[in-house]
């Protein structure tokens, strides 16, 4: 007999007992599987407030569900499971467990912002999709990876200097996530380097690494900077009910 | 002096057609079946009306007074018209005082009637205190008590309004769009955000018909400034887990079935043709439209008239309607009547 609206079943939502036995009979392996309820049991009321609280989300609550957004999306294109509107609708009536679900596509946006552009209700999707991404990982849904990293120390270096000095940022970037410096890669680019790069270019990128000299006046900007990164991780994550203790990016 | 035009209905058509007929100089009798003049908006006692927002007390009220005021309009409170007869011009009624008025044309203003919950029995109404109707709330904010659950008069956190109850609905006979609760809704929700803020607010929708310019001053505005919340569900029960309501339906957005729990259940209530409408079409001898409204015998030539010559229809006695365009339709019909009746306006000076 077809099971109708197979579907509809997902995977998590089958349970097996490898040992089960009840009343006397033993109903181990398949004979035990259930599917839990679809059912939709409430709304957290926060989310939406949650996401509106990062910058990006604070029109969210303007969507009316058209739909242009994703019709628009360059990634829904490719992956038709990346969908804003969907994913706005969540938000909005507060189905986080569904929201959950996609945490791992989220990300995939690359603000491109057709979305804004056709959004009738000025909703701006794409400032949706970078709050909610943000609000993924404020409240841990998403690990660390090492991309986590590269950016935290890339965004440090420019904080601290105002901007960035590549052998410093690999090297950085490898102590955070445990690397040894001597690569075979790095090592065959770094002999190319020396063969093919003229010697002037060569010393000028040496005495930089060695003096690490800042942006013009960047003292006052990076006060300024520190601050204000400093400031809106705090408000996030009061928003988001978490510690007001401030996540250090650097 | 020319014979007067009976109006029947005292609600905004009624009241809109009377005054209109006693400003060009045309004596009216006006037969209201209740004892107090208005109609829906005052007898059911509305609270700030769409679109204006004016209290319907006051809005109302002032048509009311007008009416009551002018020396042209003989106004019957708790009377019906138990005979109609004669033709356009000569018409001759019997009232259910025993009087009897001889009229030269005759204007039905004559309304609707609230749809009843009770036929929707899935939807908890009659079962549960805390499902009410739109009128209901409408009650509690136009008497200042505010929006309570009936139950124990506490504040509701969570509000749920089902629209559609009553229209649309092939299964109960209501295939019409009663037209204006998607704004009544919208504009309902906003208040109870107004008054409870942190209460709330969910519309459980088919579709949205905020038409013209209710869009953005109602739909809109629910959405952008009260934040109220659009489900697009149309809910299948509503039952209790013994201490909150239980909403139970398809988000069909989400494709998955959903139980939430409410504390108070709103029933977007439909216009029913009015249920004086069978005995209106005997005594009048008009025809009633295939939903059992008051037939319109033209849309654009004679918009007024019924199927019988010399008596007109205004308002929501033909459909439902707004209370705006009921008032539009009652002037209309305030100038066929003239017409039909014969009565030429003397050349002013």
């Amino acid at each position: 007999m077809p099971i109708h609206e197979k579907s509809l079943i997902r995977p998590e939502n089958l349970t097996t007992h490898d040992k089960l036995e009840i009343d006397g009979v033993d109903v181990s392996g398949h004979w035990s599987t259930f599917i839990e309820s679809r059912v939709l049991t409430d709304y957290n009321e926060a989310l939406q407030d949650e996401v509106q609280a990062l910058p990006g989300g604070e029109a969210v609550h303007r969507c009316w569900q058209c739909g242009s957004c994703t019709n628009a999306c360059t990634v829904n294109a490719i992956n038709p499971d990346f969908n804003p509107r969907y994913w706005i609708y969540l938000i909005r009536l507060g189905m986080e467990q569904e929201l959950l679900r996609d945490k791992d596509i989220v990300w995939q946006c690359v603000s491109c912002n057709k979305c804004t552009h056709v959004c009738p209700r000025d909703v701006n999707p794409e400032g949706v999709m970078k709050a909610l991404a943000h609000w993924l990982e404020l409240k841990g849904h998403t690990a660390r990876s090492p991309s986590t990293e590269f950016d935290e120390e890339f965004a440090s270096q420019v904080f601290e200097t105002g901007k960035i000095e590549e052998s410093r940022v690999i090297r950085g970037f490898f102590r955070r996530t445990g690397q040894p410096l001597m690569q075979d890669w790095l090592i065959a680019m770094t002999r190319r380097m020396l063969r093919h790069v003229p010697v002037k270019l060569l010393l000028a990128m040496g005495l930089q690494g060695l003096l690490r000299p800042s942006t013009r006046s960047w003292g006052a900007a990076r006060g300024a900077i520190r601050d204000y990164v400093a400031r809106r991780e705090r408000e996030n994550r009061r928003a988001l009910g978490l510690d007001a203790a401030a996540h250090q990016g650097d | 002096m020319s014979k007067p035009i009976l109006v029947v209905g005292a609600g905004p058509a009624g009241l809109a057609a009377s005054h209109a007929l006693a400003a060009v100089g045309q004596p009216v009798v006006l037969v209201e079946k209740e004892r107090t003049l208005g109609g829906a908006p005052i007898l059911s006692g509305y609270a700030k009306l769409v679109p204006s927002g004016e209290w319907a007390k006051d809005a109302i009220g002032a048509m009311v007074q007008r009416v009551e005021a002018s020396e042209r309009i003989d106004v019957r409170r708790a009377t019906r018209i138990t005979a109609f007869d004669g033709s356009p011009g000569a018409f001759s009624a019997s009232l259910s005082d025993g009087s009897q008025v001889e009229v030269g044309a005759a204007i039905l203003a004559t309304g609707f009637t609230h749809f009843d919950s009770i036929n929707k029995p899935e939807w908890g109404f009659g079962l549960f205190p805390d499902v009410v109707t739109t009128t209901q709330i409408e009650q509690m904010i136009s008497s200042g008590k505010g929006v309570r659950c009936p139950s124990d008069g506490r504040k509701p956190k969570r509000v749920a309004v089902l629209l559609c109850v009553g229209s649309r609905d092939r299964q109960i006979g209501r295939e019409w769009c009663s037209k204006i609760c998607c704004t009544v809704s919208a504009n309902i929700a906003m208040e109870i955000r107004e008054e409870l803020p942190d209460c709330h607010v969910y519309i459980y929708y088919m579709d949205i018909r905020t038409f013209g310019l209710y869009e953005d001053r109602f739909y809109w505005r629910s959405q952008e400034e009260f934040k109220v919340k659009y489900v697009k569900a149309r809910i299948a029960e509503v039952t209790s887990d013994g201490e909150r309501l239980v909403l139970k339906g398809e988000d069909t957005l989400v494709k998955r079935p959903i139980t939430i729990p409410f504390d108070l259940v709103v029933h977007a209530i439909g216009m029913d043709p009015s249920t004086e409408n069978p005995g209106i079409a005997e005594v009048f001898g008009v025809a009633l439209e295939e939903h059992g409204h008051i037939a319109r015998a033209s849309t654009y030539r004679d918009m007024s008239a019924t199927s019988r010559p010399g008596v007109l229809v205004a308002g929501a006695a033909t459909g439902p309607e707004t209370i705006d365009d009921s008032i539009a339709q009652g002037q209309a019909a305030a100038m066929a009547a003239l017409s039909a009746a014969g009565i030429a306006l003397r050349a002013a000076g």
